[in-house]
């Protein structure tokens, strides 16, 4: 008979999860509270960027006599007709995983699930119907939760978080933005776009506080082109509403004022209220359901993948421990590695990234004995350099290449500009595979293409880029 | 043409005194050498800086290039309209293009720059 497999939440974790256990012959049974795809394809990612494609589109017009394109008057933006095509782009993704459900005869049932043991679930309807599942094998997938921190009470009217930023119908006149990680960022591009007077406040030192610190300098000086202020090193102390205005009190006293606060910071894991106790799954530190590298919990047979398990909170990562967990399950044994994780941030430019920062790459050489300096070598070439680049007109970005002077593989790649997170695939294989730097110099690129500045970068690594400068000795 | 009544630094800043003002800019071999510029980031008026130090970046289509004050004192005013047109001082260096002014707090430090000539000559020095 085959393995019934029940998973908990339906987002990219899990409905991959769900169809790859289906391709392997299992039997699915999903369960899900709210809709198919999870955060990332209702609330997230996609939403996001069906909004930040129009802006970027925007950007363009904005050129357009320069161009050569003649409009009657200036481009002007229609937030409720952007959200209608957003929740229209949404709709048919969400429609187009139920449709692979189907195919795969993978069922579905609609409801809140808590386990009550190790092998079943019980799940409450939206009418409150309850009724149980029992499965071999358990799937926990049910992501992160919204931003919930008691001194910024999301009001979701005053005080929001990105899911109600993303449905707003008019672009209120100032927006404060506390976070300037990815989400705030991206919201910042976003809303800076639409005329919002945007102003980011982040605890760190940086914006992207967790990226390569030249692509943290780019990000923020294209904010700053953009109109966006960015206070650093600071936090909000206070917030107060009135009439529809928030007060926010930073820490040294000076106050700021807006129609909205974004509240971009505070993720929590929903690892409660699911019935983990109930199972005696345990739980880290923070709260995250703790796995091993085949995505077992500390109970057997029930296993945990995505944003729960607190490892890096990316969807395509979700995806890829929803596979390992079912793999593993279906008599596949197999295991997780996060050493090579792409990523994209989709602010306007993009940025993508894979592997280590110059700063992590060189304390890696430190701590293994090596000296820092001698031991990585970085290349860099900027967008403005490719013919690409200028005939699209796309010339803001830099790559950027971090390699193992040694053993000349590379241990990170960040690029800012144009279609980055699309470019930055070409780096993720090189470090997947341990292709060399002489090796991707040497593989012939297409011209005139973006990746182009990929590989010159590469050859920039011993001063060798062709449309480059030499740098100074 | 260099204009005489400025004086020059070695970063290719030029000075405008006027008083204990002095307003900045970058010249027109600084201009001519970053290309189509699109994009200025200056210090905000009431920064204080001083001779020597980062006060702020042009972006051009071709690089991304440091502005350094040849002079220390306070910002009290920047030229706001490059924020639009940024390109203005690709067309008027040493007029229009002009970026902060700055009240002086080592007058004489004015007198340490460059003349034209001594800028035309350094330029000269430079070609090899």
């Amino acid at each position: 008979m085959a393995t019934h497999i029940a998973i908990l939440g339906a987002g990219p974790g899990g409905y991959v999860a769900a169809i790859r256990a289906a391709q392997l012959g299992a039997c699915v049974t999903v369960i899900e509270q709210q809709a198919l795809g999870g955060v990332c394809l209702n609330w997230g990612c996609i939403p996001s960027k069906a909004l930040l494609s129009v802006i970027e589109l925007g950007d363009k017009l904005k050129k357009a006599e320069d161009l050569g394109i003649l409009l009657p008057g200036p481009a002007r933006y229609d937030l409720a007709r952007m959200v209608a095509r957003k929740n229209k782009v949404v709709a048919a993704l969400v429609k187009g995983i139920a449709t692979l459900f189907k195919a795969w005869h993978i069922d579905v049932v609609e409801g809140r699930g808590r386990l009550v043991d190790a092998r079943t679930i019980a799940v409450t309807s939206s009418d409150g119907s309850q009724r149980q599942v029992q499965a071999d094998a358990i799937v926990i997938a049910t992501g992160s939760s919204w931003p919930q921190l008691a001194q910024f009470p999301i009001d979701g009217i005053t005080i929001i978080t990105s899911k109600q930023a993303l449905d707003l119908d008019a672009a209120p006149p100032r927006m404060i933005i506390l976070g300037a990680g990815v989400e705030g960022c991206e919201c910042a591009s976003l809303f800076s776009g639409l005329g919002t007077q945007v102003t980011m406040v982040e605890l760190q030192s940086a914006v992207l506080p967790l990226e390569d610190e030249e692509v943290s300098v780019l990000m923020a000086r294209e904010l700053k082109k953009r109109g966006v202020e960015v206070h650093t090193g600071t936090t909000i102390e206070q917030v107060a509403v009135q009439d529809g205005v928030v007060r926010a009190t930073l820490k040294d006293g000076s106050a700021l004022e807006a129609e909205r606060l974004l509240v971009s910071i505070g993720r929590g894991f929903q690892s409660r209220d699911i019935g983990a106790e109930h199972a005696g799954i345990a739980l880290g530190r923070r709260g995250e359901i703790v796995v091993d590298e085949r995505m077992q919990t500390t109970v057997p047979g029930v296993y945990a993948i995505g944003d729960v398990v607190g490892k890096a909170m990316l969807a395509h990562v979700a995806s890829a421990q929803g596979k390992v967990a079912v793999e593993n399950i279906l008599g596949h044994p197999t295991t997780i590695r996060y050493e090579v994780i792409p990523a994209g941030i989709f602010t306007l430019p993009e940025v993508g990234r894979v592997g280590l920062t110059e700063r992590q790459a060189r304390e890696q050489a430190q701590a293994d004995g090596r000296d820092p300096e001698q031991a990585i070598t970085v290349g860099r070439f900027r967008y403005a350099a490719l013919g690409k680049a200028q005939a699209t007109g796309d010339i803001t970005g830099l790559f950027k290449v971090i390699a193992d002077a040694d053993s000349g593989t590379l241990l990170g790649a960040h690029i800012v500009g144009a279609h980055a997170a699309d470019l930055i695939h070409e780096a993720a294989l090189a470090m997947e595979t341990g292709a060399t730097m002489p090796q991707l110099a040497h593989m012939i690129h297409a011209h005139p293409t973006l990746a182009e500045g990929l590989q010159e970068a590469v050859e920039d690594l011993e001063g060798k880029a062709i449309h480059q400068v030499k740098k100074k000795s | 043409m260099i204009p005489t009544d400025l004086r020059y630094h070695n970063e290719h800043e030029w000075v405008r005194l006027s008083g204990t003002q002095a307003t900045v800019g970058i010249s027109h071999f600084a201009q001519d050498a970053l290309g189509e510029i699109v994009f200025i980031d200056m210090p905000k008026a009431g920064a204080v800086v001083s001779s020597g130090q980062q006060i702020g970046e042009v972006e051009s289509t071709k690089t991304t290039s440091t502005i350094y004050t040849p002079v220390s004192g306070t910002v009290t005013a920047i030229n706001t309209a490059l924020r639009d047109h940024p390109e203005v001082v690709n067309s008027d260096p040493y007029g229009k293009g002009w970026m902060v002014v700055i009240e002086l707090s080592k007058p004489a430090e004015v007198d340490q720059l460059m003349t034209a000539a001594q800028y035309e000559a350094f330029l000269a020095s430079q070609k090899h």
